[in-house]
């Protein structure tokens, strides 16, 4: 084909041909053409041979497949009849199957019966020697059999055996009633003659017949007396004792205790015989009503507690004269003395604490209780959410909760009364930065938050924080700026002078006198200094006192714990504004004034000068000597009574003040090359001597003051091309290009035409 | 540093359960969980939402209505940006008891706090006991804005929350409590007085 149609192709183009290499390309073609048809034709005839020989055997294969049909068919027909076979077979093992657990129904229903028989027989016999336990062992027996099933044998059985089995059963049901009756009445006679061993074993046979609730109930009224006898005790020790005992504070709370730790020993000994003989899960049932007594004997003892410690009226004064201050009518005479509440608030919390104690161990106990049995997802959440409801509602809680609520308000008012009190009380001691009262505040902030954490309330401690916040950021801070609103007095200072004003206690506002309140101004900048770091001590301390608290009460606490104390540092920008206002105002009136002359002595300094002069200067200093001496005298003054990061700050404010002014004074002067020179040395000295005064750096405030020099140092105006722009190299350039002019003006020997030619 | 640009204290008050509880749950977790217990001390929650495409945290604190816990919750009032005095519909002893609650408000509170009243169930229209009417008069002669909601029906919830983060959000940016509190007082002596009181 292929050949064809090339022929055909070339049909037409043979004639066409002229050329004589034409015409051979052509015949080359042609020929491999011609032998690609030829390969092709040899191919296809070597198939030929495969081909044949596959056809023969299919041939050859037909007969096979005839006799494979019919085998398939046999086959098919023996699998058929097997199955049908298989099914007889099947459904006989399924009848004999069903034969046989008939027949065990009946031996466990002869056996049951048998049972029966046994039952009565020996619940009679036990009855009549006493013997309980077995006797209503028997009952259980009997009450575990399915009495109906037994009824429907009855009826199968017909009247033969059937009347002597209801006679059983109705021996039984009346031994039932007779042993239930008679356990109850003896358990409740050991009861009311608190037999423990006899409650003990008439408790065990109450599970035996079905009375679960009931026996626990029983049980839960004779330990509830046992709780009772025994609180009567505390409270009556509690009421002997003499008021100088060590213990004479805390009487109440020990008292508590000892209920606390009653009921507790009462639940630890008896929790195993509920246990075991009533199953797990039962001890909510049992604490419950535990609880109601404790709640009864707990209010006693917290009523006998109110009555005592005068707690109401103290609180209701406390509350009087809260609503009091803040109308501004205070007196003086009926307001409560904070110190007469230190013990009483120690004592709250110690209640609050043993009685959180108490029911966390409660919680505790009960939950693992529940724990044991395990009851599916919804049962179990409705047992400790119903725990959970009793914790919560119990009237110990709530009276807890009630004194708490007066405890914080009280706590409060000690709290901010002894902080006033350290503030009127406030000295100031020779040879302390800082004057008495911020060490007693901070003394008094940490007792009382202390104290409240203690409680073991969490809410009761983020209460307390609250406050403190409150406290340091409004009162606290507004008692400090009070004190430096006044401003710094001018004048000169004599520090002795004003110890022995303070110390005499005459009050520091005397006009004359000033000594003693700029004394008192300086203090009150240590204290502020103190404080933010005393506060931020404080918040540290608290965080690690809040630890245990939060480990007792897990995540929501500690996020609320976590606000709490932070708000506690949130504020001490506050202080810091105080701080700055105050230094600002030291600055304004101890500083400045007293800079300005020291500088202008520059001004009365020629630096236009010779080279006889020059080295005259070098004899007799003309200004930087006596500018030094005059800042030391200056700082002097200060250095003792501020702390060091308020001095480092005082001469951090100094130095922008000299660098101001004698940047004012260099502008107004003239220079030649060796005053430029002069200039220099001055300026090394006094950089020199105020980097040895403080810890803080203060060359970069002499930048602009060095970078003068610099240009007044030159020895042409070109010069500073080398030191601009590009060739500034690490040199930043604080001055503007018409301020370097402005300088390079200042010498005398630089020609302002020079100077306006520079490309800046 | 938590990614928020504005955080803001709102603290629920209100007499026991008027819904306080609900209200937040409603607004922080899209909850209304019916028979809850009355709340014991202080609960907080947060939830941070977005003003103008900045986020806000708000961190809302439950307070318990019951008077034993008055000293705990009263502790909260002075560093709340925003009070939310609520009362139920359906109570008048509830409303009544408003002005009592303004008293501890005005005692307790910072000067600059944000005070909405908010009138709680209004989906109990047939046991209804104080009108609209009355809830706004009052809120307008304390200069308060007044909200009804239904917690349980999400009425104006989420609308409460918002408005007070609004709120707050434009008096930082105008700069009418700069959030940073940086006050003026420093150099106002005339605003000190009434910081003084606390």
């Amino acid at each position: 084909m292929a050949a064809a149609t090339s022929s055909e192709r070339f049909g037409g183009a043979v004639e066409n041909l002229t050329e004589i290499s034409e015409i051979q390309s052509a015949l080359v073609k042609l020929s491999k053409e011609e032998q690609s048809v030829t390969d092709e034709i040899d191919l296809l005839l070597d198939h030929h041979g495969h081909l044949e020989a596959k056809m023969n055997s299919l041939h050859r294969m037909g007969p096979n497949l005839q006799h494979v049909s019919t085998d398939a068919k046999k086959l098919s027909g023996m699998i058929g009849s097997t199955s049908e076979l298989a099914e007889n077979v099947s459904s006989k093992v399924r009848q004999l199957d069903l034969a046989k657990s008939l027949v065990q129904s009946a031996i466990q229903r002869v056996n049951d019966i048998l049972d029966l028989k046994f039952c009565t027989d020996g619940v009679q016999t036990a009855l009549q020697s006493e013997d309980y336990e077995k006797a209503a062992g028997h009952i259980h027996r009997y009450l575990t059999l399915d009495e109906k099933v037994l009824k429907q044998a009855l009826e199968d059985a017909g009247n033969r055996e059937g009347s002597s089995i209801d006679a059983s059963l109705k021996v039984l049901h009346e031994a039932e009633h007779n042993l239930k009756a008679l356990v109850r009445k003896k358990l409740d006679q050991a009861i009311s003659s608190s037999d423990r061993p006899s409650v003990e074993r008439f408790f065990k046979i109450f599970p035996l017949l079905n009375l679960h609730e009931e026996g626990l109930t029983k049980f839960s009224t004779y330990l509830q007396a046992q709780i009772v006898s025994n609180a009567r005790e505390h409270l009556e020790i509690a009421s002997s004792v003499d008021s100088s005992d060590r213990r004479a504070g805390v009487l109440y709370a020990d008292a508590l205790t000892n209920l606390f730790e009653d009921v507790g020993k009462i639940i630890e000994v008896h929790q195993p015989l509920v246990e075991t003989y009533y199953g797990p899960g039962k001890l909510l049932t049992l604490i419950e009503s535990l609880q109601k007594e404790c709640d009864r004997q707990a209010q006693k003892i917290i009523d006998k507690f109110v009555e005592q410690r005068d707690f109401s009226r103290k609180s209701q004064q406390v509350q009087l004269s809260l609503t009091r201050t803040t109308y501004k009518s205070s007196n003086v005479h009926d307001k409560l003395d904070p110190r007469d509440l230190d013990v009483l608030l120690a004592e709250c919390t110690l209640l609050n604490t043993r009685t959180e104690l108490y029911l966390r161990f409660i919680r505790r106990r009960v939950t693992s209780d529940i724990e044991v049995c395990d009851e599916d997802g919804p049962a179990k959440e409705e047992r400790l959410s119903s725990l959970d409801r009793m914790l919560r509602d119990c009237a110990l809680s709530r009276r807890m909760q009630e004194i708490i609520g007066n405890y914080i308000v009280m706590e409060e008012y000690f709290m901010r009364e002894t902080v006033m009190k350290a503030v009127s009380m406030d000295i100031i001691e020779p040879g302390s930065h800082t004057s008495s009262m911020v060490d007693d505040i901070f003394f008094i902030l940490k007792k009382c938050t202390r104290r409240a954490v203690s409680s073991g309330s969490v809410d009761c401690a983020c209460a307390m924080l609250n406050h403190t916040s409150t406290l340091l950021e409004s009162d606290y801070r507004d008692v400090l700026y009070g004190k430096l609103r006044a401003g710094f007095p001018s004048g000169s200072f004599d520090v002795s002078q004003a110890y022995s004003m303070l110390q005499q206690g005459r009050l520091p506002t005397s006009a004359s006198d000033t000594n003693a309140a700029k004394l008192e101004f300086l203090t009150t900048l240590n204290n502020v200094e103190v404080s933010i770091e005393y506060t931020q001590t404080l918040k540290k301390s608290l965080v690690e006192e809040c630890a245990s608290l939060v480990s007792q009460n897990g995540g929501m606490s500690k996020d609320k714990l976590d606000m709490c104390l932070n708000e506690l540092t949130t504020h001490t920008h506050k202080f810091k504004d105080v701080l700055e206002y105050g230094l600002s105002q030291l600055n304004t009136s101890a500083i400045k004034p007293r800079i300005k002359p020291m500088v202008d002595v520059f001004l009365s300094t020629s630096h236009n000068i010779s080279e006889e002069e020059f080295s005259n200067y070098e004899a007799n200093d003309p200004f930087v000597q006596e500018l030094i001496m005059n800042l030391e005298q200056l700082l002097n003054e200060f250095k003792e009574l501020l702390t060091s990061s308020n001095y480092d700050a005082l001469v951090s404010l100094l130095t922008s003040e000299v660098t101001v002014q004698l940047e004012k004074a260099v502008l107004k002067s003239v220079f030649n090359r060796l005053g430029g020179l002069q200039f220099d040395k001055e300026l090394r000295s006094l950089v020199g001597y105020l980097t040895t005064v403080t810890q803080w750096t203060i060359r970069d405030k002499f930048a602009r003051l060095t970078q003068m020099a610099t240009i007044l140092n030159l020895d042409r105006v070109t010069e500073i091309l080398d030191y601009w722009g590009s060739n500034s190299g690490p040199l930043t350039w604080r001055l503007t290009p018409a301020e370097v002019r402005q300088v390079l003006s200042l010498r005398l020997d630089f020609r302002s035409e020079d100077i306006k030619r520079l490309k800046l | 540093m938590e990614d928020y640009k504005y955080l803001f204290k709102v603290v629920l008050i209100g007499n026991a359960g008027v819904g306080k509880t609900c209200l937040v749950r409603r607004f922080t977790q899209g909850l209304f969980p019916p028979g809850q217990g009355a709340t014991i001390g202080v609960d907080f929650m947060i939830k941070t939402i977005e003003i103008g495409g900045e986020k806000v945290k708000l961190q809302i604190w439950d307070t318990a209505g019951q008077e034993r816990f008055r000293s705990i919750t009263q502790s909260y009032y002075h560093s709340a940006d925003a009070l939310v005095l609520v009362f139920d519909v359906t109570s008048k002893e509830s409303f009544n008891a408003l002005p009592s609650w303004l008293r501890e408000v005005e005692q307790y509170a910072s000067p600059k706090v944000i005070s909405v009243l908010v009138g709680n169930k209004i989906d109990l229209g047939k046991d209804r006991e104080v009108n609209e009417e009355d809830g706004q008069s009052f809120a307008d002669s304390h200069s308060m804005r007044f909200l009804e909601t239904s917690a349980k029906e999400s009425d104006n919830v989420d609308r409460l929350f918002l408005d007070i983060a609004v709120e707050l959000t434009n008096n930082v940016r105008n700069g009418e409590i700069r959030h940073d509190d940086h006050e003026d007082i420093i150099k106002d002596t005339t605003s000190v007085s009434t910081c003084c009181k606390g």
